[in-house]
């Protein structure tokens, strides 16, 4: 078990015409690729409308994937492609702009504005406070799966515990955490 | 949920996938929770990619030397902050922003950040090669043209060049890594740039010497 494995079985569904995988992925990456386009259009609507021409992309074309990377980065690829061409357009359509491409593009992506950032950094650093006064378990569980993307039979040898217990510890720190955000009205 | 959550892991069965599926069809507040997962991985990914974490290499060296020390941290830095690394084109002062874009995305899985980093082994090997060498480097081979404006030959030592701020050390060597395309990486207040010389042959400068003043010496490289 893997969560490549799980990434096929997503595949497989979607690229049989499963329109409820299909909207399982789209809410397990929308976030990600949320944040890559905030990043590089710095418009919190432009990388929404982008993420949602991306998505059809993927819908349309998923049976072009092959595997060979994982399904995340190929849906980067087709996002990304689409900022271009966004920016390509809407830079064209400016065509008294001197700037050259290469300076524009550079701009875009130095930073993210706390205005369009999917959580502002000071609810972040509340975040990462509350996850370290978790216990010792849950957290040590929660970060080798989500900072080290460790496998839960990888965190079951480190943690010297069976492979539920992991299931469990991660669940667990995941609702806790959840449930602090939920209270400081941070999601 | 603990079931959704590990389906969101990928940690599932085929039975509990297909089940978890349609327990998400069923159930907007299932599909609340998986966007809540998701978010809080993407914080959490964030909040990696700012801080550096990994030195993968640091304790591989010996630090007796002070600068071959730093640099082996800024090279252990390079592996996990290879977010930035930029491409120059060959004929253009400009960022390759997809480039960065891609590396940043590929840092966010283990295994991206494995294919990555075994794509750029052969560079990281040059660096490892050049800051381990104990060997004065070629000074004699360093054309004055090429020299940023303003810097000075060290009385000490032949391979370092400084403005009184700022230090830059050369090394020449034959291109074995076939870059057609000058590239550069950051690593703290440490500049490596990786210079392919028209004969064949890798120029690599390293030190504390930004783009801005670095500009101009790759432009007359080239």
């Amino acid at each position: 078990m893997s969560t490549r494995h799980g990434e096929q079985m997503m595949v497989e569904q979607i690229k049989a015409g499963n329109t409820k995988a299909f909207e399982a992925m789209v809410i397990q990456y929308q976030p990600k690729l949320l944040s890559s386009m905030i990043a590089y259009t710095k418009s919190y609507e432009q990388a929404e409308e982008i993420c949602q021409q991306t998505f059809i992309r993927v819908w349309q074309k998923i049976e072009s994937f092959r595997g060979d990377s994982a399904l995340f980065t190929w849906i980067y690829r087709i996002g990304i492609n689409l900022a271009k061409n966004n920016f390509a357009s809407s830079y064209s359509k400016n065509s008294s702009n001197t700037t050259s491409l290469d300076i524009s593009e550079h701009d875009i992506s130095n930073h993210i504005s706390p205005e369009t950032d999917l959580i502002d950094k000071e609810s972040e650093s509340t975040i990462f406070n509350f996850i370290a006064s978790l216990e010792m378990e849950l957290k040590t569980a929660f970060s080798l799966r989500e900072l080290e993307g460790r496998s839960y039979e990888e965190i079951a040898s480190i943690m010297k515990c069976p492979i539920g217990t992991v299931r469990s510890r991660i669940f667990r720190a995941r609702q806790l955490i959840l449930e602090f955000m939920n209270q400081e009205n941070i999601i | 949920m603990e079931k959704i959550s590990a389906w969101y892991d990928g940690e599932v069965t085929q039975q509990e996938f297909d089940s978890s599926l349609d327990e998400l069809n069923a159930s907007t507040e299932t599909k609340k929770t998986l966007h809540q997962f998701a978010l809080l991985s993407e914080v959490m990914q964030r909040q990696q990619k700012s801080s550096s974490k990994v030195q993968m290499i640091k304790d591989y060296f010996p630090g007796n030397n002070p600068w071959l020390s730093n640099i082996i941290t800024a090279a252990a830095t390079v592996l996990v902050t290879i977010t930035i690394l930029y491409q120059f084109d060959t004929n253009r002062f400009g960022v390759d922003d997809e480039n960065q874009m891609q590396l940043a995305t590929a840092l966010e899985s283990s295994e991206a950040r494995s294919q990555l980093l075994s794509a750029d082994q052969n560079v990281m090997d040059h660096l490892i090669h050049i800051m381990a060498s104990n060997q004065p480097h070629g000074s004699q081979n360093i054309s004055q043209d090429w020299i940023p404006v303003g810097f000075k030959q060290s009385q000490q030592n032949p391979a370092q060049f400084s403005n009184g701020r700022n230090n830059l050390f050369f090394h020449i060597e034959n291109n074995k890594l076939n870059l057609t395309k000058v590239k550069y990486f950051q690593a703290s207040n440490s500049w490596i740039y990786l210079i392919p010389l028209g004969d064949g042959r890798l120029l690599t400068a390293y030190g504390d010497v930004p783009p801005a003043l670095a500009s101009k010496m790759i432009q007359a490289i080239k």
